[in-house]
């Protein structure tokens, strides 16, 4: 069942001349784990919000279509209702710190107490989330002394701590290093996997091909690719917009034009790669 | 600076007080400051109000730089201004169109005395008080989430500000903006440096918007708490009694602006 759902969706922000979302049909199954990958400008960070209902709530503008969310209709309900259905955490770390917290714990706790959520079921919660994204040692540090990944970490792990059934990250990972993305990959296929639904506007289409179920490429405004990561990635749709491309699909392209390349299907990730040269 | 707030980790007897209890004695000191009609009760009170409270804070030594390094361009602009421009008097010195005034010296040492002592109390007051108690504490008076959270991010602002303006500084330097020299090079300097961090803190505001109402801000459910702040009952009095000596030193200055 479909538990994102987007039907025909326009949208235009306040004082621009261009919509940024251009008649989007998208849905999103439960448990499904979805990557948005777009170059700059393609309204990769608009679908997000409008997913985690900050459009049109928040920026106001013009929106047409209709968006649902776990079965309520974004038009129908408040951005505060929302926000329990739908967890957002962006790209800057740095301005998802809360500003009125002392510690890393108490700035996780800061969303539970907000939805007033009773303190001995606070601290478990809190606990459970920073063991979940590997920021344990972190609780008693201030959360302005860290850096930029260990902030991004923090700012998932805020999101995360109020259990939403839809979580929407905007490049959540552009501060780490590939050992903190590879472990929030993790993170997020596992919390997928739990039931989670997960969209994820991210560059690094490496980590996609391993870990998303679905890619959905934005160009101008409008969805030009939709399927599985292996297909939609190497997709000829995606050639000459600016789209990033594994390094191991440029190879493969290159050697196919040659002959080298045998396969029907180019690779996405060094494993694929391998094993198609492997028969050379 | 990397925590961005002027607070300044101590275990004392100040810092445990209850936010509102340091909130309410600031707040008497600033009235006090401004509307006691004695001249010199600016510097009576930083003397022996402020400076106790700041050695048993243990926090004397940091607190003193940073009122001096706050101070101190207040202190020397309102001396030159006020004595440059009072009017009659006796002057000190004539020389071109110059003619400093004691009069105006003296006026200037009594109003930096107020200065000195609202800004003492308010720094004095950050440096011991985390923002988050004083945040839960003013809530739980109910003071609405929304305009605490504003009072306690506008308490770190200063600290927050100069940590940016410092990075923007660097970034501006290494791309070839002079910031060494003379007046003029230097005041040159000054766009390059203020525009980004204006804009800057206002994109920011936008973004911080976002990931606070992200995060359940303006949930219309009961709120809960962490952690809990400690209040006593004498604390409570205290409060009653920092109140009336409030009310009592404008009235004094109502009844001496009468009789005058």
């Amino acid at each position: 069942m479909a538990i994102i759902d987007l039907r025909n969706v326009t949208y235009k922000y306040p004082l621009t001349q261009e919509s940024a979302l251009k008649n989007i049909n998208f849905q999103v199954n439960e448990g499904e784990f979805v990557a948005v990958i777009g170059p700059n400008g393609a309204g990769k960070s608009t679908l997000c919000y409008t997913v985690a209902g900050f459009v049109p709530h928040f920026f106001k503008g013009e929106l047409s279509g209709t968006v649902e969310v776990a079965g309520a209709d974004s038009s129908k309900s408040n951005l505060h209702e929302w926000v329990l259905n739908v967890g957002l955490a962006f790209q800057n770390p740095f301005n998802q710190i809360s500003g009125a917290k002392y510690t890393v714990f108490e700035e996780i706790a800061f969303g539970l107490e907000n939805i007033g959520v009773p303190r001995d079921e606070m601290i478990p919660r809190v606990n459970d989330a920073m063991k979940l994204t590997g920021i344990s040692e972190l609780a008693d540090r201030s959360p302005y002394s860290l850096s930029g990944g260990q902030q991004q970490r923090v700012a998932l792990t805020s999101i995360l701590v109020m259990h939403p059934k839809v979580l929407v990250l905007d490049e959540p990972t552009s501060q780490m290093d590939p050992i903190g993305t590879r472990e929030v990959f993790g993170v997020i296929r596992t919390l997928a996997e739990q039931g989670m639904t997960v969209i994820m506007a991210e560059h690094k289409v490496e980590w996609i091909a391993n870990f998303a179920d679905r890619v959905v490429a934005l160009h101008e405004g409008q969805i030009i690719e939709d399927g599985k990561p292996q297909e939609a990635l190497t997709s000829d749709v995606l050639a000459g917009k600016g789209f990033g491309i594994s390094r191991y699909t440029s190879v493969a392209r290159k050697a196919k034009e040659t002959g080298l390349w045998k396969k029907d299907k180019l690779p996405v990730t060094l494993e694929e790669a391998v094993e198609g040269f492997a028969h050379v | 600076m990397n925590t961005f707030s002027m607070y300044v980790a101590r275990e004392s007897g100040l810092h445990k007080l209850y936010p509102l209890t340091k909130a309410s004695l600031t707040l008497l000191l600033l009235i006090a400051g401004l509307t006691l009609p004695v001249n010199w009760a600016g510097y009576f009170l930083v003397l022996f109000v402020i400076f106790p409270l700041a050695i048993w804070g243990k926090v004397f030594k940091n607190f003193m730089r940073i009122v001096w390094s706050i101070s101190l361009p207040f202190i020397i602009s309102v001396i030159i201004i006020q004595s440059l421009f009072w009017g009659k008097g006796t002057p000190i010195f004539e020389f071109w169109i110059l003619a400093p005034k004691i009069e105006g010296v003296i006026f200037a040492t009594i109003s930096v005395g107020r200065i000195i002592l609202v800004m003492a109390g308010f720094i004095l007051f950050a440096m011991t008080t985390r923002p988050d108690a004083l945040m839960i504490s003013l809530k739980q008076v109910g003071v609405p989430s929304s305009l605490a959270y504003i009072i306690v991010t506008t308490l770190q602002i200063v600290p927050r500000f100069v940590t940016k303006a410092s990075t923007i500084l660097d970034a501006q330097r290494s791309r070839g903006l002079e910031t060494d020299g003379n007046l003029f090079v230097r005041s040159r300097a000054v766009v390059p440096i203020i525009l980004p961090l204006v804009l800057g803190s206002l994109m920011e505001v936008e973004e911080r918007a976002i990931a606070i109402e992200a995060r359940g801000f303006n949930s219309n459910r009961e709120e809960t708490s962490l952690i809990e702040i400690p209040d006593t009952r004498a604390q409570f009095i205290l409060r009653r009694i920092f109140m009336v000596l409030m009310i009592l030193s404008i009235i004094a200055r109502v009844a001496w602006q009468l009789s005058t």
